[in-house]
């Protein structure tokens, strides 16, 4: 049981995927797109110490995995699949993963990747088109003080909106938008870090970001009139940005 | 827009930045230019305030706990897959 993981020839990264593969993920493929994971591991490490440190660094991680998981997949029993597969995937991958480099983020470009790649195809669910080809022109739009459409003490009321609104809201904006705001400001990742995740540039995750916020606001904004919270409607053509 | 008073930066440019602002993604020199100017524009201020409770909001609204059963999944297959390539090692020895 103390066999090394460098001096058994079955360790090697192919040979143990595949294998990892066929017991518990199928028989599916799956690329490793995280840079640092084709980097070769600096020591030597049993199977049990690796399982350990796994154990210790990463399980740590499965209450914020599953919160994006069920933003993701918006129901329980799928968020406990993609998080299952997600963690035998990343143990799959451990013995390249580089200590020291950002563990989290790591966790979640698996579990994004797991979930574009195998739960949506599975679902058969259509990419949503969040048209991205019109953002630089939505961007360059003029900034108005008035784009949220809400004063000074109708933003107070917002803060009494329940958590089921917020979620609610969540759910309505495209799912690419929701995930760079999810990742921004439930994880607080850099714009980098989500740039990485979500693979794409900088200032696509900028853009998502800005609209995805954009359109949370508007419809915060109307759940808090909806339920009182704030008494005058403002014009529409205040509270929809242009 | 402009609130029409004058200001070293613009209260547009202010707005073109508020998200990298409230997300700590601009240089110091930058960052410190915006405080400036949201120290004497009261309008761009309840902005930055409004993007700034919008995050908070997400931020407190979705912390959900994982299901211990799916913990106890996790562990096992991990453990059941650990075992597995203990002991194709061991039959290779």
């Amino acid at each position: 049981m103390l066999t090394t993981v460098a001096a058994a020839p079955l360790f090697t990264a192919g040979r143990q995927e595949s294998r990892i593969s066929s017991s518990i993920l199928g028989c599916r493929p799956w690329p490793l797109p995280w840079d640092v994971m084709t980097q070769p591991p600096e020591t030597a490490e049993t199977v049990e110490d690796r399982t350990a440190r796994f154990e210790r660094d990463a399980l740590v991680y499965i209450d914020q995995l599953y919160s994006a998981a069920m933003r993701m997949t918006r129901n329980p029993h799928d968020a406990e699949d993609l998080v299952q597969e997600t963690y035998a995937k990343a143990f799959a991958a451990f013995h390249q993963f580089k200590e020291g480099t950002n563990l989290k983020a790591w966790l979640y470009r698996i579990l994004t990747n797991a979930y574009i790649n195998s739960y949506r195809k599975k679902q058969r669910q259509p990419i949503q088109d969040s048209s991205e080809q019109i953002e630089d022109w939505q961007l360059a739009r003029a900034e108005t003080h008035t784009s949220s459409g809400l004063k000074s003490a109708e933003v107070q009321a917002l803060e009494r909106l329940p958590d089921s609104d917020v979620k609610a809201a969540l759910q309505q904006i495209p799912e690419d938008f929701r995930l760079a705001v999810y990742l921004a400001d439930v994880e607080g990742f850099a714009y980098k870090e989500i740039a990485e995740i979500m693979e794409t540039p900088v200032g696509t995750v900028m853009s998502r970001l800005h609209r995805g916020r954009g359109q949370l606001r508007t419809l915060l904004a109307d759940y808090a009139r909806e339920r009182g919270l704030v008494r005058d409607r403002v014009a529409p053509e205040e509270v929809t940005s242009p | 827009m402009s609130c029409g008073k004058h200001h070293d930066v613009d209260c547009q440019d202010v707005l073109r930045r508020v998200h990298l602002f409230i997300d700590h993604e601009l240089a110091d020199a930058d960052y410190h230019q915006i405080k400036a100017h949201l120290d004497e524009c009261a309008p761009c201020l309840h902005s930055v305030d409004m993007e700034r409770l919008i995050k908070a909001l997400v931020a407190r609204s979705c912390t959900e706990q994982a299901p211990v059963e799916l913990r106890q999944r996790v562990m096992f297959e991990i453990r059941q897959v650990s075992f597995d390539v203990s002991h194709r090692t061991l039959d290779l020895d």
